[in-house]
This record gives C-alpha cells, sequence and structure tokens, in this order.
C-alpha cells in the first residue's frame, strides 16, 4: 500500500488540499489506521498552533454588539438631520452612490479574500523533474535539497561570487567567502 | 475609545509576537571527547523558529568559535549537519577549508541553514551538528570521515598550494604590477564564467525513453603526468537533461586508486561551454588496481538551465581527469599549466583558495595580498 506523504497528511488536516488529493486522501484514510493517527496528529498540533496565536482575552461578541449599536447610533442620528426634500431630489444620486458604495465594497473584498488566498499555506508544486524523487539545486540565497515537499537549505545571505557546483554522486555545493568570519566557507548538500 | 484600541494595538503585538518563538534546544553540537578541537562558544544569533501554515520553518543562523587544542597547524574542518527528522534520504555539511590555525587558537565556522517541516513536534533537537574531519598542514587527517572529507580537503589544500605557488610565482618575476595584473585576470575571467543553474536528482530514471533521447559520447581531454586516463564515457542525453554517465577509466601508475573525479563540461549549440558538475566514484564497489580499468557510474540526472532560467541545449560533452586519489591517501590534481593550456581556467570554478586571495586583493589590495602569500 502506498501512503501518502507527510506534506499531503499535513495539508489534509489543515483543509488545505484540492477537491481531488483531498477526496483520494480521504479514501485511503478509510482503510489506513497509520495515516489516520497521523492527520489527528497533525490537526491537534495545528489546534495548538491556532491557540497559541490567537488574540488573548478579548470579547469578540461584546465587542461586535457595541460596535452594531455605534452604526445604529450614528444612523440614527443622520436620519434626525437629512433634508427630506433634497433627500427625494437627489434620488437617482442616492441610487448611483448606493451603487459606488457596493462597488467600493466589493473591491476591498476582493483585495481581502487575494490576501487570504496568498497568505493560505499552499502545497508545494512538485517538480516534474526528479519525478517526486529528492532533487537538489541552487537558490538565490542558497542551496536546497527537497524531498517530499520538506526542504533543507544551506544559506549563504550576505555573501556575494558564489561559485556552485554539482556532483553526480546527488551533492551540490555552493563556496563563498563568509563576510563576517573571512572565511571560505563550502556548503555541501547530499542526497542519497 | 482611546482604552480600544489600545486593547487591540496591544493584542497585535502579542499575536505577532506568537507567530515566532526562539530555539529551545533544536541544535546539538557533538564533538568526540579526544577531538583536537573543542568547542569554545555557540553563538546562535538570530536563530528562530515561525510557523508557516501547517508547516514550522527553522532558521538557524550559528557561530561556532572552535579551539584547536592539537599540536598541529588546521588547515580545513567539515561539520556534518544532519536533520534526520526532515530530510530522512539527505544530508548537509558545511567545511572550512584554506585555514592556518595554529595551536592553540581559536576560529569561527560558521552554519547558516533553513528548514521547512510539518508543524507535528516531536522530542529531540532537530539539527545534530557532528565532526566529520579535520586536516591539518602535514596532511594527517582526524575524524570519522562520513562524508569523504579527507580526500576533498586533502585536493583543496593541494589546490591551494598549488595557485599561492602561482601567484608567488608571479610576484617574484613581475613584482607587485605583475601580482596585480594576474589578480585581475582571475577576477575578469570569473566574472566572465559562464554559468549554470544546474538542478540534481538521483536514482534510477524511468525505463521508458523520451522522445529525442539518445547516448551522448564523452570528448575526452588528457592532461601530461595524469596517472588515470578516460577511455570513453556516455550519458544518456533529451534536451536540457543529462542522465546516468558512465565513463571507463585505466590506471596507468603503478599504485592502486581508490577514487577517481572526472569534471564534466557541456557545451551548447554554439559551441560555448559550461561546467556541469563531476562525475566521482569512490568506495569498496570502485578497485582500480595499477594497470586496470574500471567504470566510474552514477545514477543520477542532471537538468542545465543557463543563468537566466532558459534550458540548456546539450550539443556536446567533455571530460578530464579531476581528481585521483591513491590507496595510501595521497591525491593527484592537474597543475595550473595544464589547466591553462587546456583553456580550462575561464570555465572551472577558481579554487577555494583563490577565491579567498581574490576577496583580499578586493578588499585589502595588492600589499595585503602579498603580505598574506608571504606567510606561507
Amino acid at each position: 500500500m502506498t501512503h501518502p506523504n507527510q506534506s499531503i497528511l499535513a495539508l489534509y488536516a489543515g483543509r488545505d488540499l484540492d477537491w481531488f488529493t483531498r477526496r483520494r486522501t480521504e479514501r485511503h484514510l478509510t482503510h489506513c489506521g497509520i495515516c489516520r493517527e497521523e492527520v489527528q496528529a497533525f490537526a491537534s498540533s495545528r489546534q495548538g498552533l491556532t491557540a497559541r496565536s490567537e488574540l488573548p482575552a478579548i470579547r469578540w461578541t461584546r465587542l461586535a454588539i457595541e460596535m452594531k449599536a455605534n452604526i445604529r447610533l450614528g444612523l440614527a442620528a443622520g436620519e434626525c438631520v437629512r433634508d427630506e426634500r433634497m433627500a427625494e431630489s437627489f434620488a437617482p444620486f442616492a441610487l448611483l452612490s448606493n451603487a459606488r458604495t457596493l462597488g467600493a465594497c466589493a473591491s476591498v473584498m476582493a483585495v481581502v479574500a487575494a490576501g487570504l488566498y496568498l497568505q493560505r499555506p499552499a502545497p508545494v508544486a512538485p517538480s516534474e523533474f526528479g519525478g517526486g524523487s529528492a532533487v537538489l539545486r541552487a537558490t538565490a540565497n542558497g542551496i536546497e535539497l527537497n524531498q517530499g515537499g520538506q526542504t533543507l537549505s544551506l544559506l549563504h545571505v550576505r555573501s556575494t561570487d558564489v561559485t556552485y557546483s554539482a556532483g553526480a554522486q546527488g551533492s551540490m555545493r555552493a563556496g563563498y567567502v563568509d563576510s563576517d568570519t573571512g572565511n571560505v566557507t563550502i556548503n555541501n548538500l547530499y542526497v542519497q | 475609545m482611546s482604552s480600544k484600541f489600545a486593547i487591540l494595538f496591544v493584542a497585535g503585538v502579542v499575536a505577532l509576537f506568537a507567530q515566532e518563538s526562539p530555539l529551545d534546544n533544536s541544535v546539538k553540537i557533538n564533538l568526540p571527547p579526544d577531538s583536537p578541537l573543542t568547542l569554545i562558544s555557540e553563538n546562535l544569533g538570530e536563530s528562530h523558529v515561525s510557523p508557516r501554515g501547517s508547516a514550522v520553518v527553522l532558521d538557524l543562523d550559528v557561530t561556532l568559535t572552535l579551539h584547536n587544542s592539537s599540536p598541529n597547524r588546521v588547515r580545513g574542518v567539515t561539520l556534518l549537519v544532519a536533520a534526520q527528522e526532515v530530510t530522512p534520504g539527505g544530508k548537509a555539511s558545511v567545511s572550512v577549508p584554506s585555514l592556518d590555525v595554529g595551536p592553540n587558537l581559536n576560529f569561527p565556522v560558521r552554519i547558516n541553514l533553513r528548514l521547512l517541516r510539518p508543524a507535528q513536534m516531536r522530542g529531540g533537537p532537530l539539527v545534530q551538528v557532528n565532526l566529520d574531519g579535520v586536516l591539518f598542514q602535514d596532511y594527517s587527517f582526524y575524524g570519522p570521515n562520513r562524508l569523504d572529507s579527507r580526500r576533498t580537503m586533502t585536493a583543496w589544500e593541494m589546490q591551494a598550494q598549488r595557485d599561492r605557488r602561482y601567484f608567488k610565482s608571479i610576484l617574484a618575476a613581475h613584482g607587485m604590477d605583475g601580482l596585480k595584473q594576474a589578480m585581475l585576470e582571475s577576477l575578469n575571467r570569473q566574472a566572465e564564467r559562464p554559468r549554470l543553474d544546474v538542478q540534481v536528482s538521483r536514482g534510477p530514471t524511468v525505463a521508458s525513453a523520451a522522445v529525442g533521447e539518445h547516448n551522448a559520447r564523452f570528448a575526452f581531454l588528457r592532461f601530461p603526468g595524469e596517472p588515470v586516463e578516460p577511455v570513453e564515457g556516455w550519458a544518456e542525453v533529451v534536451g536540457n537533461e543529462a542522465r546516468n554517465p558512465r565513463i571507463d577509466v585505466h590506471n596507468l601508475s603503478s599504485q592502486q586508486v581508490r577514487s577517481v573525479e572526472i569534471d564534466w563540461i557541456v557545451s551548447d549549440r554554439q559551441g560555448k561551454q559550461y561546467m556541469a558538475g563531476s562525475v566521482p566514484a569512490s568506495g569498496p564497489e570502485f578497485n582500480l588496481k595499477a594497470g586496470s580499468t574500471s567504470r566510474v557510474l552514477q545514477d543520477t540526472a542532471l537538468r542545465l538551465s543557463r543563468d537566466g532560467g532558459a534550458p540548456l541545449s546539450i550539443a556536446g560533452m567533455t571530460g578530464f581527469v579531476g581528481q585521483v586519489e591513491f590507496a595510501d591517501g595521497k591525491v593527484w590534481i592537474p597543475n595550473r599549466e595544464s589547466l591553462a593550456s587546456a583553456q580550462l581556467l575561464g570555465v572551472l570554478e577558481p579554487s577555494p583558495e583563490e577565491q579567498r586571495l581574490m576577496d583580499l586583493y578586493r578588499k585589502k589590495g595588492p600589499k595585503a595580498l602579498a603580505d598574506e602569500l608571504g606567510k606561507f
């Protein structure tokens, strides 16, 4: 039986998989206790993380009630001072204004939705190269080993003039002069 | 009203800081009790762990201060960095060659690492750092040598001596102006050296042949005095991918050879040459007795792109012997004249020592470089 890898299970636990992969993973989980346990572990650690990131001790319900009350108060005050005749004569503009407001709201919502979409933890698209096995590559500031969505990188952040070389036994090397220590440093990654 | 803003501001700051947490026992440095190096300090700098979706990112920027407690001068160190939970099939190392650390002196080694893994926490340190080897001035070696560090660091030290000898001879023959000229040539060569973006994948490739796949033959460069000669070799080539290089080599020397490294150059349709990598062979399965022939073989795929990301169409392949290690641990490398006459200096990356000397010249000028050369 082929088990989904750790990344797929982690993304499944976080409900971040696309529909097709989710269905396939669900089918596997119905008859695989090991993976079910993995998913439960991911889900519980995710809840722990979420709990750590939440804002402490804010009564959201009370805050929402207060905000609604403030809005109603503002609307009521507006009604008191509104000139009825002016409102009638500018009715078409009011309609236009409502349309503008709707448009503005829609734009804001679109921006927020796009932001949420970009922020969501997206699964790393598996490279066609390597057929799913580990791949070594040079990146903008280091060398990287990618295996099933998990990565190990050795970085050379503050150094320029970096030389890279690949070894056909499955290795990648980056050599540079470390700007802090002044020593030549050679980072190596190996895949077995 | 202002108190509400204050609450929201404080809550925001708390939430922001909850995103990142410092490292707690995430790194373990292991040096053997009889090691010639001892750990003086371990500075974790700005290392931190931060959540990213359902995953965790560990940014490790650690500077180790090591002490040479041996009576010999240290020339190089290799540390093995293992993050076994993250990459079960992979490992990393950080080497510092071109050192000149006397007895009872300290020196820094910096490890800058990032790893991304699922948030599910398990016990034990995330990263373990072990000593793989120390090379001394007299080419003696200490360490478990799991990464073949002895051969690699010996070759770097021999390259260092070769390149220092070259620049010293220039200084002796042509003075400071000649040294400046030689350094400028080195810097220009490195600036103009065609670079490749190489991706490496290990393991057997799919059996079915891709469209356009063919066996490409290596052309070989020969150097005078080389102890091993390449006889013939091939690799499967399709588009910008080269797979499974296999090269037959013949031992011309009277000694048993423990390992051979063939350097691999590819050329595009315009005839421009690029350094693709090296094809090493070592270990118990590689046995090259005096006068015998053996095969260097690797189950690997290399994907080659130009600097800008455009795929490089492989039109030709050239190989030459870059390193030979004999059974007694001695190492042979090509001399600088051979590399220059084969016009390889503009294709190969500089040795670590040449890189260090160029950096010294750039930052401190020719006088500092001449002083440095005078130390050896």
